[in-house]
């Protein structure tokens, strides 16, 4: 009897286990296996392969029941889902239904996610700018949140890293709000966005218009082809998962990669509860797993274990975690723990309409747009709230059919495509400021299908991003104004914090155990040979899209865990 | 079904995924419009009044029209799953007035009547006083021109669509 306690405990006893296979938890399974440990993974939604998995990739429009459009049922069922861009027919099954993981919203919160081997980077928008050390040093300088341990040299190399093994496409643009990479060709500005570039920087010292920075392969190298991936083909249905590898995500990419080396165990359908802390080793020792399918619970023991089950849902685990040593969970020594969690302001828009260039339009698709660095109180502080924006700029020359009429008529409009003049579009992607009063917490009675605690969510707006808005609104329309653009309209969708799908924090990096959870090397200040690199562990947010950052230290805590293992520290 | 289309798509992703042309066993292609099953919140009846409307909205001509490309089927289902009860109710409460306009002027069925009078019958409903009739014309234009656009023939014969463009050029002479 003994002895198969013993096979059992061997059995599920690993060198290193990653909570989540997301974008980071990815990266984290494939640097510890290239490394050579025995890594498990664990996945609480159900596998997803690369190609055989992506049933709705090669339907046609026409082949959809309902031409993409979601049934009237699936909305009213899932009224917070259903809010998301990427949540249509063709989608469905990557994102997480409302029921499924039931969740407390003290202050609105559209909380959007993919339960799946791969995670949201199926999904995700695939731009990936560096942070500089105007992001870095921003709440030393402005007196916010806690002084992020790290500068740029640090994760520097870990951008150029993972940039060339995921494969991101720029123009080395020399500006030093936005570092370059180590870019693949670029995507073509159109003829419009073009102009307004040449307009902002004539009118504008410091503002600048750059094709966006994104994770499709423009022209495959060694490294992408090794890994199965080919050429981007401009489908931009990339939401339905890429046959060709083109864009990265997990499951084209970090998962068959360290599946490869023969070290890694994928466990789909595993809900980790809880890590399991060691009193008397002083160390986490594993995790306890609820099997979503048995409702068994199963603990896994490793040395080391990166939580990257996505920033809140890390938060959950965290706090969930509790022993002797750690009664309001683990690490969290200062509590602060599930507090200063931060977002990004994706409420405003603004579209216009330019005259010109009407002998020119564009040709083909494209999976990307352009892009406008942040440029407020970047080199100081010049206005009433903290701060800044980046937005996203594009400008497509508008085609339509006239659907005038009815019988022949109709129908001879419908066949004809009539040019427009050229539209062009701006939405607001706003730093927000980590505050306490923006939390999560456990529920002290709700339980979640599993047994474990539902999160209670207290993220919202405050006046800073407000302000925001409104400068977001004057400055883009007087660019705007300035450039000839007319008919400018703008938009605030008021729409709640979350459905940006950038919720960061809870876990800060921080120098300091007693007022942030993780170190310079995203180790639990207390329990060090836990590391959470996924967005729980931002310090502040930026105006980045985040998924680039996470991988960047991702790879570079698990180079740090192995030397600490290689010194006996770990 | 589900079964059917995903060993279909995996056939196709990997015929794409290799690099070669689709080609494809003939099980495989042709699944039609046509061939979804109807729904009925409607009776018969009033299906195939439907079927005449959105025929009339968009008809045969050297082209196929709706009732080739399956679209009254099309905008039956759309109309059973992606709307409320409250529209469902409208949308038969139309056609149930659009079969009694026709018979009030023209002493006949819809079906009976020729083009002319056809096309005069929806017009009434495009302009009519009554704002939920001009809702239910305007779902019924809305949805078969949805389904128009979106079907096989045209996306392949007339708007030209690509499934994979493999391209992106920024500025390009108009044509």
């Amino acid at each position: 009897m003994s002895n198969v306690n013993i096979d059992s405990i061997k059995t599920r006893t690993f060198d290193a286990i990653v909570v989540g296979s997301g974008i980071s938890g990815g990266w984290a399974a494939k640097e510890l296996t290239g490394k050579g440990l025995k890594t498990l993974v664990l996945e609480r939604g159900r596998d997803v392969q690369h190609v055989t998995d992506y049933p709705t990739t090669m339907l046609q429009p026409w082949e959809f029941e309902h031409r993409n459009r979601l049934p009237h049922d699936v909305k009213q069922e899932n009224p917070i889902v259903s809010k998301c861009y990427a949540f249509y027919e063709g989608t469905t099954q990557f994102f997480v239904k409302d029921k499924e993981h039931p969740y407390v919203q003290e202050k609105p919160f559209d909380w959007i996610r993919g339960y799946q081997v791969g995670g949201k980077s199926l999904l995700w928008a695939r731009q990936t700018q560096r942070w500089s050390d105007f992001d870095f040093e921003g709440p030393a300088r402005d007196g916010f949140a806690v002084d992020w341990p790290i500068r740029y040299k640090d994760l520097a190399p870990w951008y150029s890293y993972v940039e060339k093994f995921a494969g991101i496409t720029g123009n080395k643009d020399g500006l030093a709000t936005l570092p370059d990479g180590e870019f693949l060709p670029p995507h073509e500005m159109t003829c419009v966005e073009k102009y307004f570039k040449e307009q902002v920087a004539k009118n504008y010292q410091d503002r600048h218009i750059i094709i966006g920075r994104a994770a499709h392969i423009t022209k495959p190298q060694p490294i992408h082809l090794q890994q199965g991936r080919a050429q981007c083909q401009h489908r931009t249905i990339c939401e339905r998962g890429c046959p060709f590898g083109g864009y990265f995500s997990s499951n084209s990419s970090t998962i068959p990669w360290a599946m490869k080396t023969g070290k890694m165990t994928l466990r789909p359908h595993s809900v980790v509860h809880s890590i399991i802390y060691d009193e008397k080793k002083g160390k986490a020792t594993g995790v306890r797993v609820v099997d979503a399918q048995t409702h068994e619970m199963i603990e896994y023991y490793a040395r080391i274990i990166f939580v990257n089950a996505a920033a809140l849902n890390t938060n959950l685990i965290l706090l969930n975690s509790t022993s002797h040593r750690f009664p309001n969970g683990i690490g969290n020594d200062s509590g602060v723990l599930g507090k200063y969690v931060a977002f990004h302001n994706y409420r405003a828009r603004i579209n216009g309409e330019f005259e010109g260039m009407l002998d020119s339009t564009t040709d083909g698709r494209r999976p990307n747009s352009s892009y406008i660095p942040r440029f407020r109180n970047v080199y100081k502080q010049e206005t009433d709230f903290l701060r800044g924006y980046a937005a996203g700029f594009g400008a497509d020359r508008i085609q339509y059919r006239s659907q005038d009429g009815i019988g022949e008529d109709l129908k001879a409009n419908l066949s004809k495509n009539k040019y427009g003049l050229w539209h062009v579009n701006s939405h607001m992607m706003g730093e927000t400021i980590p505050k306490e009063s923006n939390f999560v917490a456990l529920d002290k009675q709700l339980k979640d299908p599993f047994g474990i605690p539902q999160l209670r969510i207290a993220i919202g707006y405050d006046d800073n991003d407000e302000k925001m808005v409104k400068d977001y609104q004057e400055q883009l329309t007087e660019m705007f104004t300035k450039a000839g653009f007319q008919n400018i309209r703008f938009s605030d969708s008021k729409q709640a914090a979350g459905l940006d799908i950038h919720e960061m924090g809870g876990a800060r990096m921080g120098h300091d155990p007693k007022s942030s959870i993780l170190n310079r090397w995203n180790q639990l200040h207390a329990c060090k040979n836990v590391f959470v690199t996924d967005g729980a562990c931002m310090t502040s947010t930026s105006t980045q899209n985040p998924s680039l950052t996470y991988m960047a230290l991702t790879a570079r805590a698990a180079d740090y865990a192995l030397k600490e293992i290689k010194k006996g520290h770990l | 079904m589900i079964k059917y289309m995903k060993r279909r798509n995996v056939l196709k992703s990997m015929a794409i995924a290799v690099g070669g042309a689709v080609a494809l066993p003939s099980w495989a292609s042709h699944w039609l419009a046509a061939q979804l099953p109807t729904h009925s919140f409607l009776s018969n009846a009033t299906s195939s009044l439907l079927a005449t409307v959105v025929e009339t909205i968009i008809p045969k001509t050297d082209t196929p029209g709706a009732t080739d490309l399956g679209i009254g089927p099309f905008v039956e289902k759309m109309v059973a799953d992606c709307y409320s009860k409250t529209v469902q109710e409208n949308f038969a409460k139309g056609l149930t007035q659009v079969d009694a306009l026709t018979q009030t002027r023209h002493n006949k069925g819809f079906a009976q009547c020729d083009t002319a009078q056809k096309i005069a019958v929806l017009k009434a409903f495009e302009n009519h006083s009554e704002a939920q009739l001009r809702e239910f014309y305007g779902l019924v234009k809305q949805l078969t021109i949805l389904g128009y656009m979106n079907s096989e023939y045209v996306m392949n014969n007339i708007t030209h669509y690509e499934m994979v463009p493999g391209r992106f050029h920024g500025c390009v002479p108009v044509k």
